[in-house]
């Protein structure tokens, strides 16, 4: 069995697939229609709660889409995609499986990488999925949307994901439980996110890379406002699997 | 002139420390290619702990760990062995191999499933099976890959009578292309299958030898003898020889005889029936079991290790 059967079994299998994409795909609906029937649904939450104040709301624009989307799935999806990275990358926790793997691919590199990588793809996959959900009930619902800012933003966002799931794999080699694995990678991505407030330090961080796509079709940024970011975050990527595979490789069953 | 045989598995002072008592303690393994090394001691002795350092799941504190085998020749079966609950059971087999470098026809692993009894569930995704059916299945993801060197840690206590015998011939029939270290608290099967025994006390290897040896040092070789004719005659001419160790009658004609060794048991009592007036009508040696052997020597009070050239 090669290891791309054995990793698409393993997301297929485990409806791990199946959840990334419906979790995606939800928001990737859900984010253009809610920025499309803003003035609309707050407009009848007032009117239920007997309010008579009237809540001016500018029109939407086809930007707003986006950032619906991309709001909803930098906290949600995340976490989804951290659960899902944790379940395969975390075999330690798992101490039959573990000298299983172990004993026959003494290299932790052996398992990670591809874990990874078919964690990233799936994750990737259905990113892809939400975002073409979006981008089209955007295009319908409020208006058209550049193609080669959506793409840049699109591809920049897949290079987060791949440092997500990196961030999981140190954590993995670090923490003691799944649910622990899970924690302390939401955790830091959300340290290094809120460490990018800070306008010197947030534009070379890859927290800089997850609000990218809306700024790029709002043409609020250019690619290359997010060259130092990417560049990090591909490096910062590499560092933290090399990381995880010198930890795993020294820890004991 | 016989072949020498060689070691494929030595250890050297090696040291796993948990506590001053726990862990394994300067163990200085010798293990013969082509045996099947029975390891048995107490919970809590450092089996479990001594095969995580063979296989490189554990690191020692000191200690050298010589192998005559690649690393990759080696197959561990564990006390609690998982898989992947969304493989089917063929497809852990094929894994198994694969992992390894190897590849497994569809044949082989059918092979190896009926093998230990799992031939009907080949199909079916091993995350709704039995422990003693994740057991047998470590087998054969362990067989699968041809090992030159298997260690076994306890793979028959989730087993029924039925299925620790097929475990039982499955080890003799490893016995035939690889070495064998079966770690177990089961010490009838160890006695059935095993050559080289070493038993582990409190992280110590306090004996290892010749499974043999050990029975013939440790426990008094005792013969049931039923005679007809004079049989006080006979327990006295008995009492008289310095081999002997302890002579009781049991019954009219029937002695229980003690001996210094298994040897003199075996010559003495025939020929010391033959000076005397009665005639033997069965000489049966009482069983001299490996469990009684090791709780003679556990319970002795060891100033040192005991051991011989396997």
């Amino acid at each position: 069995m090669n290891v791309v059967r054995l990793e698409w079994l393993r997301l297929w299998r485990t409806y791990r697939l199946l959840v990334l994409l419906v979790v995606f795909a939800f928001f990737g609906l859900l984010g253009p229609l809610t920025a499309a029937y803003l003035p609309e649904i707050v407009g009848l939450a007032t009117q239920s709660e007997g309010l008579e104040a009237a809540v001016d709301l500018p029109e939407p624009v086809p930007t707003d889409g986006i950032v619906q989307y991309i709001g909803n799935i930098s906290q949600l999806g995340l976490i989804v995609v951290a659960a899902i990275a944790a379940q395969a990358l975390a075999i330690d926790f798992t101490p039959g499986l573990a000298a299983f793997y172990r004993t026959r691919q003494p290299s932790p590199r052996s398992w990670l990488v591809p874990r990874g990588a078919a964690t990233t793809l799936a994750a990737g996959a259905a990113w892809t999925l939400g975002l073409l959900a979006a981008v089209y009930e955007t295009v319908l619902l409020i208006g058209p949307l550049p193609p080669g800012a959506t793409v840049l933003g699109w591809a920049l966002w897949v290079v987060y994901l791949g440092f997500a799931v990196a961030v999981v794999a140190l954590c993995a080699a670090l923490a003691r439980s799944k649910v622990a694995v899970i924690a302390l990678s939401v955790g830091l991505l959300l340290a290094i996110a809120l460490v990018g407030v800070v306008p010197q330090i947030g534009d070379w961080l890859p927290s800089h890379l997850v609000g990218a796509p809306a700024a790029l079709v709002a043409q609020d940024a250019t690619g290359s406002d997010f060259v130092a970011a990417a560049v990090v975050t591909v490096v910062a990527t590499g560092a933290a699997l090399l990381g995880a595979i010198h930890l795993m490789g020294r820890r004991e069953l | 002139m016989a072949a020498e045989q060689t070691t494929i598995l030595r250890t050297r002072g090696l040291v796993r420390q948990y506590g001053p008592h726990a862990g394994v303690l300067g163990v200085d393994l010798e293990v013969p290619r082509g045996s099947v090394y029975g390891l048995v001691g107490p919970n809590g002795a450092g089996k479990t702990t001594l095969l995580g350092l063979l296989t490189g799941l554990r690191r020692p504190d000191s200690g050298s760990i010589e192998l005559d085998v690649e690393r990759r020749h080696i197959g561990l079966v564990p006390d609690v062995p998982e898989f992947e609950r969304w493989l089917t059971a063929s497809e852990v087999v094929t894994l198994s191999a694969s992992l390894v470098g190897t590849s497994a026809s569809d044949a082989r692993v059918a092979d190896e499933l009926a093998r230990v009894g799992l031939a009907d569930v080949a199909d079916r995704r091993v995350g709704g099976f039995s422990r003693g059916m994740t057991q047998r299945l470590s087998l054969a993801a362990a067989s699968v890959v041809d090992p030159e060197l298997v260690l076994l840690d306890e793979p028959s206590s989730a087993l029924d009578p039925g299925g620790r015998a097929a475990v039982l011939d499955l080890i003799a029939e490893w016995a035939q292309r690889a070495t064998v270290i079966l770690s177990s608290h089961i010490l009838a099967d160890v006695q059935r299958v095993a050559d080289v025994v070493g038993i582990l006390r409190a992280g110590e290897l306090v004996y290892q030898g010749r499974v043999q040896t050990l029975l013939d040092r440790y426990l008094q070789p005792t013969w049931q003898v039923r005679v007809r004719g004079d049989a006080h005659a006979l327990r006295a001419r008995l009492e008289a020889a310095d081999w002997v160790e302890g002579c009781d009658e049991l019954g009219p004609g029937r002695l229980r005889v003690r001996s210094r060794t298994v040897e003199d048991g075996e010559r003495g009592i025939v020929a010391a029936a033959a000076g005397v007036d009665a005639r033997v009508l069965s000489i049966q040696p009482e069983e001299a079991d490996l469990e009684a052997a090791f709780l003679m020597l556990t319970r002795a009070e060891q100033a040192g290790s005991t051991q011989e050239a396997p």
